[in-house]
């Protein structure tokens, strides 16, 4: 989760851009490329593997069958969706005008802009919680939508990376005024040109806030609210592979919620020639051909 | 697709895209800009008449660009006013001036069709969907795209899209046309041919066009006058040949064209003796009596085939129908000269020639220690 967007991608051309064909390495390199991939690919497979390996053996597939009817399940991951949702919207509510808004007209406090979205990160949980409750309207208190307050802190980071990337790949400056010189207003120019061309940052955004929210559990255990992560911890205590089996499936579901979104936001970009999603960057739109065409 | 052929497509429908009656009068009053304290404009005015194109050519740096952003909307002058049919529209926000603008990089919306590009200023107008597909349709045909209409940005070619910007600005009938140096990302080749049909385009649609470009080969093709800024001011501003044949300062003169420096000496008759020989000084040019340089185009020198002359030939580059021969004078002063190409196959390098000026005024500028 810690992987964020790689800033200045939006700047770089692929070697068949360039019209390189120098792009690809030597022979002698070319060779030993793909061992090396393999090998780390291998490893890294191994790592991540192994343990669910151990888990899935643990639970036992009885497990899987029963974790639906155990109590407190269904409410606790309908919980967690809601809060993903409500999370999600309130981010890019306040994070894409807030992004827009820093490259047309502040471009020299996008330093300042990294620098504070960072801090959510190493600022404690409990600082982050007290803040919240200080400044939270009363009506929420109670409820368990104050963790969504909270959650949009902690998915500033990823969100603010990927819009900004976003933003990044595509000349806002120039879209924006001439969406202005054909006689468009702010709003429209938002609607209609500046967030059709972010689409696929935004589906980043939102990526990165729901495998966020669905795994978080610090926040929620301390707000004493029974989440899908902080269930599967006190479920535990009574039954041990039911639990397990509860986050092998959680995961399960929240990678092929992630890829649908990826898909989708991917199939859509690329009709477009817009840039590709990846989960924790946006990679630049493909460059305009401008010499030797037959006009 | 060359200009003509676009006219053709265009004439052949029945297209037709006049401006609008009588056209529009922009004048720009004494407008000056900073930014911190750089001194962008320095109470620059311009009259542009209606149906005119007029380039704005300078240097980088030199305040064009900010020029043509304040006439947008997209920047603000701290002093002066922008007129426009006599209006001042100083306040009016840049969507409300009606006035197309083709952007330097490429600034088609990429989530949309070239079609919906080109029909995106008339949704803003509330045209309906009908009549929106078919005007687009209309002006994507006059650039000659017809066939890319249903075309995404990153699928055509820098000179498509900027065709396609080209009939995304006209079509709204902009008051005014802003050309912000819309050719200076494309091919040489390409270049010249959107040239030719923005050139024909404007005058067939007779729509007021500010134009402005570093390139003075595009600045004197296409404009009807141009201004040559420099330090946000306009030095000059005239008809392209008014304008190579009779600079108005050395600057002008220099930017606009090759331009030979060569020394002479300014008497105080208003006479510059030069090669040997006096010739009258023309008005406007800025230098002391005593040591100045006399600055005289390649074409606008004398050269004879001779036995110990002044020069010798040191280089010759063939240029078509002319040959441009460098030759070195006494005093290491290199100067070049334009002859005809049959002329100079005659003149190889380390020929004796005598170069000489004909008895014309001509400009002079103080001296400056580095020959070109």
């Amino acid at each position: 989760m810690a992987a964020v967007a790689r800033g200045g991608l939006g700047e770089k051309a692929s070697p068949q851009e360039r019209g390189d064909p120098g792009g690809s390495p030597p022979r002698g390199q070319r060779r030993s490329y793909p061992v090396w991939r393999w090998a780390i690919l291998l490893i890294a497979a191994v790592y991540f593997l192994i343990p669910l390996y151990s888990g899935l053996r643990f639970a036992g597939l009885k497990a899987f069958t029963n974790v639906f009817s155990q109590s407190g399940f269904i409410s606790a991951i309908g919980l967690s969706l809601r809060l993903a949702v409500v999370t999600t919207i309130l981010t890019l509510l306040l994070m894409v005008p807030t992004v827009v808004y820093v490259h047309l007209r502040l471009p020299q406090v996008r330093r300042i802009m990294e620098a504070i979205t960072i801090l959510p990160i190493v600022i404690p949980p409990i600082v982050l919680i007290i803040g919240v409750l200080k400044v939270a309207p009363g009506f929420l208190l109670s409820t368990p939508y104050l963790l969504a307050l909270v959650y949009v802190i902690l998915a500033m980071p990823f969100a603010y990376r990927s819009l900004d990337a976003g933003l990044r790949a595509f000349d806002l400056k120039t879209m924006v005024e001439a969406s202005n010189s054909l006689g468009a207003g702010w709003p429209t120019t938002l609607w209609r040109v500046v967030l059709p061309n972010i689409r696929t940052a935004m589906l980043s955004a939102t990526v990165l806030t729901v495998a966020l929210v669905l795994g978080e559990y610090t926040m929620a255990s301390l707000d004493l609210y029974q989440t899908f992560p902080v269930w599967i911890v006190n479920f535990e205590q009574s039954s041990g592979p039911i639990s397990v089996a509860a986050s092998l499936l959680a995961l399960f579901v929240t990678w092929l919620l992630l890829m649908f979104i990826v898909v989708v936001g991917s199939r859509s970009a690329r009709k477009r020639g817009g840039a590709e999603l990846a989960l924790f960057s946006v990679a630049p739109r493909q460059t305009s051909r401008t010499t030797g065409e037959p006009e | 697709m060359t200009a003509n052929t676009a006219r053709h497509a265009a004439a052949a429908d029945g297209t037709r895209h006049e401006g609008r009656e009588g056209g529009t009068s922009v004048l720009l009053q004494d407008l000056s800009r900073s930014f911190g304290t750089t001194r962008a404009l320095d109470r620059l005015s311009l009259e542009i008449a209606p149906g005119e194109l007029v380039a704005l050519l300078g240097p980088s740096g030199c305040g064009k660009t900010t020029a043509l952003r304040i006439v947008a909307g997209f920047e603000s002058a701290d002093t002066g006013s922008v007129l426009v049919d006599g209006k001042d529209i100083s306040s009016v926000p840049a969507a409300r001036r009606d006035m197309g603008m083709v952007f330097q990089s490429y600034s088609l919306f990429p989530n949309m069709s070239a079609l919906d590009n080109v029909g995106f200023g008339l949704r803003m107008r509330k045209m309906g969907s009908a009549d929106r597909r078919k005007k687009a349709g209309e002006l994507l045909d006059m650039v000659g795209l017809s066939p890319q209409a249903k075309q995404f940005p990153h699928q055509l070619s820098g000179g498509q899209q900027q065709r396609v910007a080209l009939a995304r600005a006209l079509a709204i009938e902009p008051r005014v046309l802003l050309l912000d140096e819309p050719l200076s990302a494309l091919d040489a080749k390409v270049r010249l041919q959107l040239r030719e049909q923005i050139r024909t385009l404007q005058q067939r649609l007779g729509t007021t066009t500010l134009f402005v470009t570093h390139d003075q080969e595009e600045a004197l093709s296409m404009a009807d006058r141009v201004g040559v800024m420099r330090n946000g001011k306009l030095e000059q501003i005239a008809a392209p040949d008014e304008l190579y044949d009779h600079p108005a300062t050395s600057f002008v003169a220099e930017f606009v064209g090759v331009m030979n420096r060569i020394p002479g000496e300014l008497q105080s008759d208003r006479l510059v003796a030069v090669l040997g020989g006096l010739v009258p000084v023309q008005e406007g040019s800025d230098a002391a009596p005593g040591d100045v340089d006399v600055l005289v185009r390649p074409e606008g020198l004398r050269m004879e085939l001779i036995q110990n002359g002044n020069g010798i030939v040191t280089n010759r580059t063939f240029l078509g129908s002319v040959t441009r021969v460098s030759v070195l004078l006494s005093g290491d002063v290199t100067v070049r000269v334009d002859k005809p190409s049959s002329e100079a196959a005659a003149l190889p390098p380390g020929t004796s020639v005598a170069v000489s000026l004909p008895p014309e005024p001509v400009l002079v500028a103080p001296r400056r220690d580095v020959t070109p």
